[in-house]
C-alpha cells in the first residue's frame, strides 16, 4: 500500500524550514507550518513576554494571544521583514496591553509585598557572582516594576534579547533615538531601585 | 587572543557600548566576553548597574510549557473559526449561542486536559469536513468501531494526541441542524 499522506513526515520536515518559509506555508493555510512556527517560537515569546509582564503565568497567556494573532494577521506579514521582527512587535505590543491592564497592575501592587524579603535575601549576597539567575531574574522583576512598558521592552530587547537598536525601533515602530531615550531612561530608573533596594550590593561592588 | 588582552578590549568598550555606538558584531563579542568573565562583568556593573541583568537569561520553557500554549492556541483558533462560520450562518441567535457555549464548554475541557492536538485547518474549504460516518482510530474506546452519520453541515474539530502520547482525544461537533 502506498503512504499517500503522513502528517508526521510533514511535521519533521517543518521542523526543518526556515522561520520565513514556515510563515508563508502557514499564511498558505498549512496547520503543520503554523505548529511547528509555535513549537519553535514559543521560548523566546515567552521569555520575552515574562520579563515585560513580570510572571511566568501571564507570559504564557500573552504568548498565546500572541500566536493567535499572529494566526489572525499572517495575510498581513511582509516577508521582506525578519519573522522574528514581526513575531517580537505582536509580543511586545501584547505585553504591553497586558501590563498596562489592572490584573497585571494588582499583581505588582501584591509583589510589592515581597520587596522587604526580597531586599534582605539581596542585602545578603556578597557579589553579583553570588546571585543566580533566578535571583537575578525575580530582582530584575522587581526594580523593573517602575519603568513604563515601552521602557521595559527596550532594556529586555536590548541587554537580554541581543537586539540591536534599529531592530527594536523597527519592532517597537518607532524612530531610533525613541529607543536610545527609552534605553537611557530605564537604566536611570534601575540604577536606582537597584540603589534602593540592595544598596549593599553595588557598594561592595565599588569596593 | 589572551585573556588580559579580551579584558582590555572590554573596559575599553564599556562607553561605546552604553552609548549604543559599539558596531554590532563588537556588541556580541563584548558581551560573549562579559558572560564569561567575573570580573569584567563586575567592572562593568559598577559604571552601569543595570548591565548587571545581562546576565539573566532566558527561562527554561518546558516541553509540557510549550504543548500548553500549542493546545491554548488550538483551541482559540477553533472558537474563532467557529464564530466567524457560525455568525456567517443564517441560523439564528439562539442556536448560534448555543453552539458557542458548546464550544466554549469543549475549549475548556481541552485547557484543562493536558492535551496536544491538532488545529482546525485554516482555509474553509478543509475547515468544514465532509459527513463523518465513523470514528476514526484510536478516538475514545466507547466509540472505536460504532458507525454513526452526521448532517452534510456538521463541522468537525479533531484534537488528536501526537503519536505515542498518552492524552485522550477529543472531538468536537457543530451541528447546526439542532435548533436547541
Amino acid at each position: 500500500m502506498e503512504l499517500v499522506y503522513s502528517e508526521t513526515r510533514d511535521r519533521q520536515e517543518a521542523a526543518e524550514l526556515p522561520d520565513r518559509e514556515l510563515a508563508l506555508r502557514a499564511r498558505g493555510g498549512d496547520s503543520v507550518a503554523f505548529e511547528a512556527l509555535v513549537t519553535r517560537k514559543t521560548p523566546a515569546v515567552v521569555s520575552v513576554a515574562r520579563r515585560i509582564v513580570g510572571d511566568g503565568e501571564d507570559a504564557r497567556d500573552v504568548a498565546q494571544l500572541v500566536f493567535l494573532r499572529v494566526w489572525e494577521q499572517l495575510a498581513r506579514y511582509d516577508e521582506k521583514f525578519s519573522f522574528n521582527t514581526w513575531l517580537y512587535r505582536i509580543t511586545t505590543n501584547l505585553s504591553i496591553d497586558f501590563l498596562r491592564s489592572t490584573r497585571s497592575r494588582e499583581k505588582a501592587h501584591g509583589a510589592t509585598l515581597h520587596l522587604v524579603r526580597l531586599r534582605e535575601e539581596m542585602t545578603g549576597a556578597q557579589t553579583t557572582h553570588a546571585l543566580e539567575s533566578g535571583e537575578l531574574a525575580r530582582l530584575f522583576e522587581m526594580v523593573s516594576s517602575r519603568l513604563t512598558g515601552k521602557q521595559k521592552a527596550v532594556f529586555v530587547l536590548k541587554e537580554m534579547e541581543d537586539c540591536d537598536t534599529k531592530e527594536i525601533a523597527r519592532i517597537l515602530s518607532c524612530g531610533e533615538s525613541t529607543v536610545r531615550n527609552h534605553l537611557f531612561n530605564a537604566r536611570r530608573i534601575l540604577r536606582r531601585e537597584l540603589a534602593r533596594i540592595c544598596p549593599g550590593l553595588l557598594e561592595r561592588r565599588r569596593s | 587572543m589572551s585573556v588580559r588582552c579580551a579584558r582590555a578590549r572590554a573596559r575599553d568598550r564599556v562607553e561605546d557600548y552604553l552609548e549604543g555606538t559599539l558596531p554590532a558584531a563588537d556588541v556580541r563579542d563584548f558581551r560573549e566576553h562579559l558572560a564569561s568573565c567575573d570580573d569584567c562583568r563586575d567592572c562593568v556593573v559598577s559604571r552601569e548597574p543595570s548591565l548587571l541583568f545581562t546576565r539573566v537569561g532566558r527561562d527554561e520553557v518546558s516541553a509540557e510549557d510549550v504543548a500548553r500554549v500549542l493546545a491554548g492556541v488550538r483551541t482559540g483558533i477553533a472558537l474563532r473559526e467557529a464564530e466567524r462560520k457560525l455568525g456567517r450562518s443564517r441560523s439564528g441567535g439562539r442556536r448560534r449561542i448555543a453552539a458557542i457555549a458548546s464550544a466554549a464548554a469543549v475549549a475548556a475541557m481541552t485547557l484543562l486536559l493536558p492535551g496536544t492536538g491538532r488545529l482546525p485547518a485554516r482555509s474553509a474549504a478543509t475547515a468544514v469536513a465532509p459527513p463523518v460516518e465513523t470514528a476514526a482510530p484510536g478516538f475514545a474506546p466507547a466509540a472505536r468501531g460504532s458507525s454513526r452519520t452526521f448532517p452534510a453541515d456538521a463541522t468537525i474539530y479533531d484534537w488528536n494526541p501526537g503519536a505515542g502520547v498518552e492524552e485522550p482525544r477529543v472531538v468536537w461537533i457543530v451541528d447546526r441542524s439542532l435548533d436547541i
